[in-house]
């Protein structure tokens, strides 16, 4: 049984009945418990996966209409409530909440019978991007366990790429799944704002995050998209997307497309080997016969206190809601003044949760909004006038996804400055609402690199057509374990 | 520059206990240093554009009827009420 297959191989595979999605699935979970005691990728394994997945084998031997994902095994990360199971959001916080409804995302794929392995691993409620700062421990890189997988999606990435599912959902609030993507060389997805419903995501940063598809490849990512995206009465900032077909003409290529290269995201600080690896894709995609050209986004120096100085004022108000009188764990009443067991329960958060929910509070009070939170948003403003503004002359930028190599465990976990610039190529496109892809590019002793296109507002399409297209151009090792 | 006394008094006021987390204001602080960046962006004059979201795109207003109790859910409650900590002791 090859695990290793593409999401559209499985269904093909399935269709013809040369695999059985129960052979499949049961394989795909032999494997978690083989390998994810090194790669802690699940914090919880659906029991009942191979039982569903004899169900659809069923329903195709009896000729009944079968949904398009044919038992295909997917994971999705600890922040999307599937009713009846589990939902941590990698916390301590939510350790025993059962999510009592699904999440739109989650209903869309049940009806088209994908199969849940399980739940994935992340930093605590999406904060942080190596994933640890989860409170069940770190995942770790498939491509060399002392590695970061990237975060905050990096159970997603880490179980796409090591074989124990065939796609995943994350979510992207600030390159949450496309820099553990280009870290553990999957493709990630982050939609146009609005493209996907939120609703069943547990909130961090509402107004600039999306749910994203973690994929081995590009067409997967198109076929994920088809699934989940669209209008949906639960999420007022969903858009309509008239059914597009992100699958169809992915192969269309990318002749006379002008492509802007941000010369914001490849200065100080850039690897040498990631610097090698965006010219080498600069070159590819000429090759393929875009017109690249140098642009500038001024803004782009500033965009990550912007990013953080949002997020954590949308986290400090999203986070109020965990008091424990609704979600929590089990902690008595008796003996406790309504304010004292409220700052008690809330020592379940983990360091970075604590953080960031002070500055969530310090940043837009009075007295200091002017100077912090409103400018933030002034900046957020300039940058999306400026990207609009670039978008009217070129259908695509390209950069690399983060400007760093993967680095080892523990490296910068107790420097958060130097983490906030991993995030400077990728936030962005959440601030601004572009859809955004990272793509499997290159490999430099044994660690992966990402390189990140973007396209306009609702040009997904145009975007997944690019990412396939650069895919081609690469030959790319497997990865070892 | 922020003092330490403002960020705790904000830690306080998010309901978390500064004297657990004394370790932690001091990276709180280094990464509000870290923001002071947005002093030299010069967008003063630039607009807070607000992305508009239409009404006609809302759910309907009606009762959807949920198929369990959520309430039993909790750990703590009271018939069709949530229990709570006394206010004072």
């Amino acid at each position: 049984m090859n695990l290793k297959i593409s999401a559209l191989d499985y269904i093909q595979e399935v269709k013809t009945g040369n695999i059985s999605a129960e052979d499949f699935v049961a394989k795909t979970i032999e494997r978690i418990q083989n390998v994810d005691d090194k790669l802690n990728a699940f914090l919880s394994v659906n029991e009942k996966s191979v039982d569903q997945a004899r169900e659809i084998d069923k329903k195709i031997k009896s000729g009944k209409k079968v949904g398009d994902c044919f038992g295909m095994p997917i994971s999705i990360k600890d922040n999307m409530c599937i009713k009846d199971s589990k939902t941590t959001c990698a916390s301590k916080m939510l350790e025993d909440f059962v999510a009592p409804y699904d999440a739109t995302v989650i209903s869309k794929l049940k009806q088209q019978d994908a199969i849940f392995v399980g739940k994935v691993n992340m930093d605590e409620f999406a904060m942080g991007l190596t994933t640890e700062f989860s409170a069940y421990g770190p995942s770790r890189n498939p491509w060399n366990i002392d590695y970061v997988p990237g975060g905050s999606s990096g159970g997603s990435a880490v179980s796409v790429s090591a074989f124990e599912c065939v796609a995943s959902l994350g979510s992207d609030t600030g390159g949450s799944v496309r820099n553990p993507a280009s870290f553990c060389s999957t493709v990630g997805y982050k939609p146009t704002y609005g493209l996907i419903s939120r609703y069943g995501l547990i909130s961090y940063a509402n107004s600039i995050e999306q749910i994203g598809p973690l994929t081995r490849t590009v067409k997967d990512a198109a076929f994920m998209l088809n699934l989940v995206a669209g209008l949906d009465p639960n999420d007022n900032t969903t858009i309509d997307n008239k059914n597009e077909d992100y699958l169809s003409g992915i192969e269309s290529g990318i002749v006379g497309k002008k492509i802007g290269i941000i010369k914001e995201m490849m200065g100080d600080g850039i690897d040498p080997a990631v610097l090698s690896a965006i010219k080498d894709a600069i070159s590819k995609l000429e090759s393929l016969g875009a017109v690249c050209e140098e642009i500038s986004l001024d803004m782009v120096k500033y965009s990550v206190a912007a990013y953080y100085t949002i997020t954590a004022t949308e986290a400090g108000s999203n986070l109020g809601r965990y008091d424990n009188l609704r979600y929590g764990y089990d902690f008595p009443l008796e003996g406790y003044e309504f304010n004292s067991y409220i700052s008690k329960a809330r020592r379940k958060f983990g360091p970075e949760v604590i953080r960031r929910m002070i500055i969530g509070g310090f940043v837009p009070s009075a007295g200091h909004a002017g100077k912090y939170f409103s400018k933030a948003l002034k900046v957020k403003s300039k940058l999306t006038k400026e990207i609009n503004e670039v978008f009217k002359k070129f259908d695509l930028l390209v950069a690399p996804t983060v400007p760093i190599l993967p680095f080892k465990l523990g490296e910068k976990i107790d420097d958060p400055v130097s983490l906030f610039l991993v995030d400077i190529n990728t936030v962005t496109a959440n601030l601004t609402g572009k859809p955004s892809i990272s793509v499997p590019f290159a490999n430099s002793n044994g660690l992966p690199i990402g390189i990140q296109l973007m396209a306009d507002s609702l040009n997904d399409k145009l975007l997944l057509q690019a990412g396939h297209a650069l895919e081609q151009t690469v030959t790319l090792p497997e990865v070892p374990i | 520059m922020v003092t330490e006394e403002e960020i705790e008094k904000v830690a306080k006021l998010m309901r978390i206990d500064v004297d657990d987390h004394k370790e932690y204001v001091d990276k709180v602080h280094t990464m509000i240093d870290y923001f002071d960046i947005l002093d030299s962006a010069c967008v003063e004059d630039e607009e807070i554009s607000m992305p508009e979201i239409t009404i006609s795109n809302l759910r309907e207003d009606k009762h959807i009827p949920f198929d369990e109790k959520l309430i039993e859910k909790l750990n703590h409650y009271k018939g069709t009420y949530v229990r709570a900590p006394k206010m004072s002791s």
